[in-house]
């Protein structure tokens, strides 16, 4: 028998599971397709012209950027337009919190759900990135996946303090244009981040996705890892994910029970 | 022999920001009991219920469910609560069983006492012939009766129903109606908000009838009848009959005509001329109702 909060943040993924089975085309669509037609666009658009990034091939290069970056899209999907419209139009968190689950569990039942559904579009670009040749080191891939899953439940969470501020659904074009978008590119996920001039270097490492891709990258490439940055970066998504969940915590019991 | 309260409010408040929705009211549910909390839009009634629930914070005052304040509910005392919301929040994606099979998880039941429980309230609730429908293809009945048998699945011991019979056609309500009842049988514990005052006099062993966040009069339907408008309704057209004039009957102005409430009808027949123009009719709930919340619209 496992502990209530564990059984209760369960229960609420096992739901969103549920509700996902039956609507999984549309969501393979958004999460799995989406990614793998960017990597198609890079592979046979922009990889003809480039030879190399960083000393390896192009598609070496993108491929680890392209899995953070489905991972990080699908994660905010989930914690924005999908977690809004379960608390603001299904009234589905008001169905939840009559029951025994406490509002901090069902918020991270949703996070937990949203860093699986990441994890969902994070592995089929890996296996579309290994069968096209992307992945020199198919063992180092495996290693980043967990890493993946860690920073996609940081993912979720900033989607989530969007959602707790977001009075309508148009609110979430501001997050996708001045979050989302930025993460795609400048944090080096099709190209790199030192061709930018310093203060937009900056403003990339500020952004978690940066961080994301500078753990997977030699992973997936099958460099030497340093283990200090490794720490380093993995250290600054899980800060970021606490506060921001708290955060989202904070705000989303203000609203909801005052 | 003493009654055990399963609710009791003591000047209980819920302000939001300057704007006091419950101002200070106390009450109490007794076990086994149906309470009906009655009062216009925006009385207060739905604000009190989630408070109950602790989906509201108590902004002053107390709330004790099941000897517990609110604010200290655990995990145990809220399983014994299930609650009827007004709009529908059911999962409209999935089906009829799975809606009741997630709900039940929340509550930490175990697949085999869920799996158990699941037919037996599609049963209850009349609902065995669709448990594989999706919820998006039931009619407004069904979905009431489903929200009803997904409160259920914690085999509760209070039940909190905000207007359970809204917008149902009346065969969806007598049957709703006779579940209620049932349940009641069973030592259920309800409270239930609704404007049909036919059902609240149907299923309440006592009605709370409350107004800009004040109560204003408590007791069994009868007891009110009996204080407030007396027995009978003689709606009587103007002009008025001069026998009625200084006589001093308990009236109501509504415009057009007036309503004497009276305890003994011969006594007011005895003194109408033959020719008045007039509808005599057993007084009811309803009529407590508006005579004590009024008759001024409540949608601005």
């Amino acid at each position: 028998m496992l502990a209530a909060p564990i059984t209760s943040t369960l229960a609420v993924t096992w739901r969103q599971y549920v509700v996902w089975r039956k609507l999984l085309r549309s969501s393979i669509a958004t999460n799995v397709l989406n990614p793998i037609l960017f990597l198609f666009a890079f592979g046979f658009g922009l990889g003809r012209f480039i030879d190399s990034m960083q000393g390896v091939s192009y598609m070496a290069f993108v491929v680890p950027g392209m899995i953070g970056y489905a991972a990080m899209f699908a994660a905010s999907f989930e914690t924005t337009i999908g977690a809004f419209s379960r608390f603001y139009q299904q009234r589905n968190w008001d169905a939840v919190l009559s029951t025994p689950v406490k509002l901090r569990e069902l918020l991270f039942g949703e996070v937990l759900w949203a860093a699986l559904k990441a994890m969902i579009s994070a592995v089929c670009v890996l296996v579309v990135g290994w069968l096209w040749g992307g992945i020199p080191s198919l063992s180092g891939a495996l290693i980043a996946l967990p890493i993946v899953f860690v920073a996609a439940l940081g993912f979720a969470s900033y989607g989530l303090v969007a959602t707790s501020m977001a009075q309508g659904y148009e609110f979430f074009s501001y997050f996708f244009t001045f979050w989302v978008t930025p993460m795609f590119v400048f944090c080096g996920v099709f190209f790199e981040i030192d061709r930018f001039p310093i203060y937009i270097q900056a403003i990339s490492w500020v952004l978690p996705m940066t961080h994301l891709i500078a753990i997977i990258r030699p992973l997936t490439v099958g460099l030497p890892v340093d283990m200090a940055m490794m720490a380093f970066h993995l250290g600054y998504s899980v800060a970021l994910t606490i506060a921001a969940f708290a955060i989202a915590f904070l705000q989303i019991r203000r609203r909801m029970f005052d | 022999m003493e009654m055990t309260s399963i609710i009791a409010a003591r000047d209980l408040v819920k302000r939001f920001g300057s704007f006091q929705a419950v101002k200070g009211i106390s009450f109490e549910v007794e076990q086994g009991h149906c309470i009906g909390l009655l009062g216009p839009n925006g009385a207060g009634k739905t604000t009190t219920m989630r408070m109950i629930m602790g989906l509201s914070t108590v902004s002053g005052g107390t709330l004790e469910v099941f000897d517990i304040p609110v604010g200290a509910m655990t995990r145990g005392i809220k399983s014994k609560i299930g609650l009827v919301p007004q709009e529908s929040n059911l999962d409209s994606d999935i089906t009829v069983s799975e809606n009741l099979k997630v709900y039940g998880r929340y509550f930490g039941l175990a697949a085999n006492v869920i799996g158990e429980r699941v037919p037996r309230l599609l049963e209850f609730m009349q609902l065995h012939e669709r448990a594989e429908s999706r919820v998006t293809q039931l009619s407004g009945g069904m979905k009431r009766r489903l929200i009803i048998a997904r409160a259920l699945i914690s085999d509760p011991e209070l039940i909190i129903l905000d207007e359970p019979t809204k917008g149902l056609d009346p065969q969806a309500r007598v049957l709703i109606w006779n579940q209620l009842l049932e349940l009641k049988r069973r030592g259920k514990t309800l409270l239930l908000t609704t404007h049909n005052m036919d059902e609240a006099q149907r299923l309440c062993d006592r009605i709370i009838i409350v107004d800009h966040g004040e109560i204003l009069d408590e007791g069994s339907p009868r007891d009110l009848i009996d204080r407030h408008v007396l027995g009978h309704v003689f709606e009587v057209g103007k002009p008025l009959p001069a026998a009625l004039n200084g006589k001093h009957w308990e009236h109501e102005d509504i415009g057009d005509a007036v309503l004497f409430y009276v305890r003994s009808s011969d006594d007011f027949v005895a003194g109408l001329p033959d020719s008045a123009d007039f509808i005599q009719r057993p007084a009811n709930l309803e009529d407590v109702f508006l005579r004590l919340t009024g008759r001024k619209l409540r949608e601005n």
